[in-house]
């Protein structure tokens, strides 16, 4: 600025000549992010829509109103469980539509309810034995070709031939409507039964279950983990070789595919260790290994953006390092840590490679009780579901898949709630 | 079960050890108050607690571990000899039978007397062995803290003791990553030795064709099996690398925004919105990209006048570069938001306006974490699978061309081993071979990056 | 140090949570194996569990291969019971069984499983024959011009193949080398069209090496299409695309019959009656492999057996049949099922 030359515009001036291009520029910068943002989120919506648009169908079931008949012969006096349901079933379908007379036609009516309608009648009887021989209304779950045809999911008006319902279940099923016996209701069924073969029966809480146990192994072993190695590599280590073996190490196990994972998890914990196959510990315990390298890396990021400012003044009035790192360091760079336990957890709710290897990708029936148990997780219950013939199964997928994203929303909830209990800004 | 119990016994002696050695400490200050105390009170009542406790936990884990297999051991060893067990599947069923009975669910073997007796013997011996480790418990609980407790001294270096073992925790946390990169390596390495005496390694290396089609059975001989890694890998980078085109930017853009400009209640919402991308499963994502964007990329690509596989490697890279987005992102605007005020402050002052101070001062602050950031999408999207498999299809092309269809390491390493082939043909020992040698690629990869961000590393304050 | 604290209890209580279940012998029948076999498998499983005092089995998928490698490697609680199979067991895997100890496996078929080619409902309906699947699929086809040579596969078109066929062009989803549907689709489809080609014919007897290099391998010039073994996608994808055919399981064409069509092979549909008469070329059997050192051991694996191979399960009206299984002619239900309820052995070379 001293050297004046005359010609020369001065400092101020070129600034000034620039500032519109520099504000421009500020513009669209800050337009670019919004951008950003905004179409990951869109993306989101419309993967939510798509999904709930697809599934929220599933939250309701078909029924059927039927007069059975709990009559005492039908009964086994012994096995209560082995009485003939089937049969007062198919009694009364058979009363409802006297007309029907051939054995064909007979196995069609019959289709029309769910194998489960049987079950149902079971447990009632075994839970009020008082009913037997009275006859009563009775609710009962419809077959699933019938169901989606209440829902609008088969067109009605193909060909005979190339449908699963025939015309005479159109006919019957036009009639049952009418007498309003033919409902659709909310799906508890859903909410509370394991797998099944038939749409109609299968339930999410197996599954649920077996999540959450997996999930309880990896949470309480991965997150203390992770953070210990994370505070050693990023505050006690000294710059060796040794750690720069472990630093590596952890960032290529990230890039391990999962199902590697799986093949680790079978031949240490199911071959050496001698564990149960399809044990949420098991899955636990390899989901731990997978999740390791997620929650080391985001922990030692968060702990390298402390200021070195904080430990120095810890130090500075006389705490140990080991202080210094738990008693003010940790606290800064917990909402990091935090945000990357979130992230690895997440992953291992959705992920179902590895635990195919253990053994988790099975048909279970009964609901798991503990962490031995023989037991699948949603993903896999979702994998199954995609794979099946069936197509009720398909709005069941969705329905398995939102209430996966439930969860999902409900861990970041609880994330966000922290973080913002804890996140500083220097 | 008695572990959980003695775990609660152990807690709740420790935790009166640690008040026993605190006060312990507290009154040996004496007069000198506190501060006469080489540390602080709370650590000589910790290092009480963790004498108590450790020995105590080590006995029962081995207890856990062991009691079983030793109780049983010793009760077949009596009954085998008049059960005529010959061969160790027998006794293994046997054993099961055993288990059976002991757990209450003696359907079948009630006829065996002889299993009978076993498993009331074992029952029997269960219960003497419980009460015994409880009373050696005790035992060992009040010798070692009490041994301890009896040397708290003022001079005592407790705080560096407790440090030690803490030091020693973090120590074997961290060389966790290690045994497991370990056990993975030994899990693969028979497999992949055993593949490589059935094709030969450089065929393996170098060779440009992937084609598995080899016999599933023994008497269909004569197809062609190819195992060039080559292509496979390719295709691995080419998909990574659209996913990472469409993440990095997008990702990176979106963590400056959320936490330069962002306001607090958009960036509280927002954030862990985008986190959920990470955590759909990716067979919703795969569906998605098979099912809506391949046939929009078909058909935009028909309309163009170019020819479009219906799987294509561009489908699978776009949909799996969302996914991978919330790695980016998450951590970058961790590291963001923690550069010190005072940076940017000092950028205002010199008259730059944001953006500029976000390009020059803010970005070069953060970008170790933002490059790990990066580093843990791309492992992400190396490592996929479902997405691939469902929109890119299995075929080992190799090609550039985004637009053809291509199949990465992960997806031919899972159809590998859940295919109906025989579990010895060279098809399922490749995926331990395709396994091995990803492990030693993203090794590579990673001791560069190492190298790369320790040399652009700074450190700002 | 408060939070440690904290942290130290929870995890204990975790823990005991955790140690507080016994480690509990196996009182469920385990079942491993083919993903082709798991719906029949698991329909019979869940009847039986319902139905019976004992608990349902636990039927996991992991590949006819996968299945069979854990099921032969020895006997004892902590293996499967059970291997499912979409084709036969191999003699290398029966004596690897043989060598761990598993001497005595009861081979169980329980009916057959056709293979369809399918295009979506709004596309022409195909009527192939056996050569024509052969030479459109095929990566070496018979040069017309001189006898006895081969040619990299030029065709693009079905009317190129075979001119009866329509002008579409040959696009094929089907199942990638490692699937035993893809080998079924090899075997008795290919091959049979091969055979259709006097020279290769004659090749059969003289080299049967050349003779299968030709007839069993598959073209990779992006024709066909390795669409991965998940079937609904491919059903879903065939919608989108009516120029392609697809190639999955019978029962997935069952379902989804108002959405796609099978094409015609030599001249017979695909429809439960034909494949179960054996007019349809293109069907295989199912299996599954039964641990006989586990009968009587684990609890309920003879009445489980009974279940699968009882009529109203496997019969021509048995509720497998309404997922799809085409049923064994009668006599051959019959043999099969004495010779499940004597627990007969396989007996290979």
């Amino acid at each position: 600025m001293s050297r004046n030359n005359v010609g020369a515009p001065s400092t101020m001036e070129i600034v000034h000549r620039n500032l519109g291009r520099r504000y421009r520029a500020e513009r669209r910068f800050r337009l670019i992010g919004l951008l950003a943002i905004v179409s990951s989120l869109l993306f989101l919506a419309l993967l939510f829509l798509s999904i709930v648009t697809k599934g929220a169908s599933a939250f309701r079931q078909s029924f059927l109103l039927l007069d059975i008949h709990f009559s005492e012969e039908a009964m086994n006096v012994d096995n209560l469980a082995a009485g003939d349901y089937n049969g007062m079933v198919k009694e009364a379908l058979r009363k409802m539509f006297p007309e029907v007379k051939s054995r064909s036609d007979k196995k069609l009516l019959f289709g029309l309810a769910s194998p489960g309608a049987a079950f149902r009648l079971q447990q009632m009887v075994v839970a009020d034995t008082s009913i037997i021989g009275s006859t009563r209304s009775v609710w009962l779950p419809a077959d699933d070709d019938l169901d989606m045809l209440l829902k609008g999911h088969v067109d009605r008006l193909v060909p005979e031939t190339e449908r699963r319902l025939k015309d005479v279940q159109l006919a019957w099923i036009d009639d049952l409507t009418e007498q309003g016996r033919l409902r659709l209701k909310f799906n508890t069924t859903f909410f509370t039964a394991g797998d099944s073969r038939e749409p109609e029966l299968a339930g999410i809480l197996g599954a649920t279950m077996g999540s959450f146990y997996t999930l309880v192994v990896t949470l309480f072993l991965s997150f203390p983990i992770g953070v210990a190695a994370a505070i050693y590599l990023e505050e006690f280590a000294s710059r060796n070789r040794w750690t720069d073996i472990i630093e590596v190490n952890i960032n290529n196990l990230a890039a391990v595919p999962s199902i590697v994972f799986g093949l680790l998890g079978l031949a240490v914990f199911l071959n050496f260790f001698g564990l149960p196959r399809s044990a949420p510990v098991v899955g636990g315990l390899v989901l731990t290994l997978m999740t390791l390298p997620t929650i080391i890396i985001a922990s030692r990021v968060s702990l390298q953006s402390v200021p070195p400012s904080i430990r120095e003044a810890a130090l500075g009035v006389g705490a140990s390092k080991m202080q210094t790192v738990f008693h003010h360091v940790l606290p800064l760079a917990l909402p990091g840590m935090l945000t990357g336990t979130i992230i690895g957890m997440a992953r291992a709710l959705g992920e179902s490679a590895p635990l195919l290897m253990i053994g988790m990708v099975a048909f279970i029936v009964d609901v798991p009780k503990g962490f031995l148990e023989p037991a699948t997780v949603l993903p896999v219950q979702i994998y199954l579901w995609a794979d099946s013939p069936e197509r009720a199964f398909v709005e069941r997928t969705s329905a398995a898949i939102i209430v996966l994203l439930g969860f999902l929303i409900v861990m970041n909830a609880a994330a966000v709630f922290m973080r913002n209990r804890f996140e500083r800004r220097w | 079960m008695i572990v959980p119990l003695l775990l609660v016994c152990i807690l709740v002696c420790s935790q009166l050890a640690y008040w026993l050695g605190a006060r312990r400490a507290s009154r040996k200050a004496g007069a000198g108050g506190l501060s006469s105390l080489h540390s602080r009170p709370q650590y000589y009542g910790m290092l009480t607690a963790l004498w108590c406790g450790l020995p105590a936990l080590l006995v029962v884990l081995v207890w856990f571990f062991f009691a079983e297999a030793f109780l049983t051991s010793t009760v077949m060893e009596k009954i085998a000899p008049s059960l005529n067990l010959a061969t160790p599947e027998e006794i293994s069923l046997a054993e099961n039978d055993l288990k059976n009975m002991v757990a209450g669910h003696g359907i079948m073997a009630a006829a065996n007397p002889f299993l009978q007796q076993a498993a009331e013997d074992y029952l029997r011996l269960k219960a003497i062995g419980e009460k015994a480790l409880f009373v050696v418990l005790l035992c060992l609980m009040t010798a070692t803290s009490f041994f301890l407790w009896r040397r708290i001294s003022p001079e005592m270096r407790a705080r560096n003791h407790v440090e030690l073992i803490i030091r020693a925790f973090l120590i074997l946390c961290s060389t966790l990553a290690v045994f497991t990169t370990l056990g993975i390596v030994l899990s693969v390495l028979f497999e992949s030795i055993r593949f490589f005496q059935l094709v030969p390694i450089t065929d393996f290396l170098f060779g440009l064709k992937w084609s598995p089609q080899m016999a599933i059975r023994a008497d269909q001989v004569g197809s062609s099996g190819s195992f060039g890694a080559v292509p496979v890998f390719a295709g691995t980078m080419l998909i990574s690398f659209i996913a990472m085109l469409v993440a990095a930017p997008v990702g990176l853009m979106s963590a400056i925004y959320l936490a330069e400009y962002a306001g607090k209640k958009f960036r509280a919402v927002a954030k862990p919105l985008l986190e959920i991308l990470a955590g759909v499963p990716t067979v919703v994502y795969g569906f998605f990209a098979a099912l809506t964007v391949a046939p929009a990329i078909r058909s935009m690509g028909t309309g163009l006048g170019l020819s479009v596989s219906s799987e294509s490697a561009l489908a699978a890279g776009l949909v799996m570069g969302v996914m991978i987005i919330p790695f980016v992102l998450s951590i970058s605007d961790d590291v963001i938001n923690a550069v010190p005020q005072a940076l940017r402050d000092g950028s205002y002052g010199l008259g730059a306006t944001r953006s500029e101070t976000i390009r020059l001062v803010v970005i070069p602050a953060a970008l170790p974490g933002i490059v790990g950031g990066m580093l843990l999408a791309v492992s992400r999207a190396i490592g996929e699978t479902m997405i691939v498999v469902m929109a890119a299809g299995l075929s080992a092309n190799l090609t550039a061309n985004p637009l053809q269809a291509v199949t990465t390491v992960t997806v031919q390493i899972v159809t590998l081993l859940v295919g109906d082939q025989e579990f010895d043909s060279p098809k399922t020992l490749a995926a331990f071979a395709l396994g091995l040698l990803l492990f030693v690629v993203t090794l590579a990869l990673n001791i560069v990056a190492l190298y790369v961000v320790r040399k652009y590393r700074e450190q700002y304050e | 140090m408060n939070t440690c604290r904290i942290a130290a209890w929870l995890v204990a209580l975790a823990m005991s949570a955790f140690c507080a279940e016994a480690r509990a012998a196996r009182d469920y029948i385990s079942i491993v194996g083919s993903s082709t076999v798991y719906p029949f498998s698991t329909t019979v499983a869940e009847q039986f569990g319902k139905t019976s005092k004992f608990k349902t089995p636990k039927i996991e998928s992991t590949g006819s291969g996968g299945g069979l490698k854990l099921f032969c490697s020895r006997v004892g609680a902590d293996t499967p019971d059970i291997a499912n199979s979409s084709r036969r067991i191999k003699q290398s895997e029966f004596d690897q069984c043989r060598n761990n100890g598993v001497t005595e496996i009861i081979e169980v078929k329980i009916g057959y499983d056709g293979i369809v080619l399918a295009n979506a409902k709004n596309g022409q309906r195909l009527q192939l024959s056996r050569r024509d699947i052969f030479l459109a699929l095929a990566r070496d086809v018979p040069d017309p011009d001189r006898e006895g040579q081969t040619m990299a596969n030029p065709y693009t078109t079905w009317q190129q193949v075979n001119p009866d066929l329509p002008p579409q062009k040959i696009e094929v989803l089907g199942p990638p080398p490692t699937s035993g549907t893809r080998d079924a689709l090899v075997e008795l489809a290919m091959e049979g069209g091969c055979e259709e080609i006097p020279w290769i014919r004659a090749l059969k007897e003289k080299d049967e090496n050349r003779f299968k290099g030709i007839c069993h391998t598959i073209r990779e010039d992006g024709v066909f299409i390795e669409a991965g073994e998940n079937d609904n996608l491919i059903v879903q994808k065939l919608d989108v695309n009516p120029q392609a055919l697809g190639v999955f399981g019978f029962s997935f064409l069952d379902q989804n019959s108002d959405k796609v069509q099978g094409s015609l092979v030599d001249g017979k549909e695909p429809s439960f009656e034909a494949i179960a008469a054996g007019e349809y070329p293109v069907s295989r059997p199912l299996y599954f492999y039964v641990k006989k050192a586990h009968v009587g051991t684990i609890p309920g694996i003879e009445e489980f057996l009974a279940e699968f191979t009882s009529e109203r399960a496997w019969g021509e009206e048995g509720y497998l049949s309404d997922k799809g299984l085409i049923p064994m002619p009668e006599d051959e239900r019959a043999s099969v099922g004495m010779a499940v309820r004597n627990l007969t052995p396989l007996v290979l070379p």
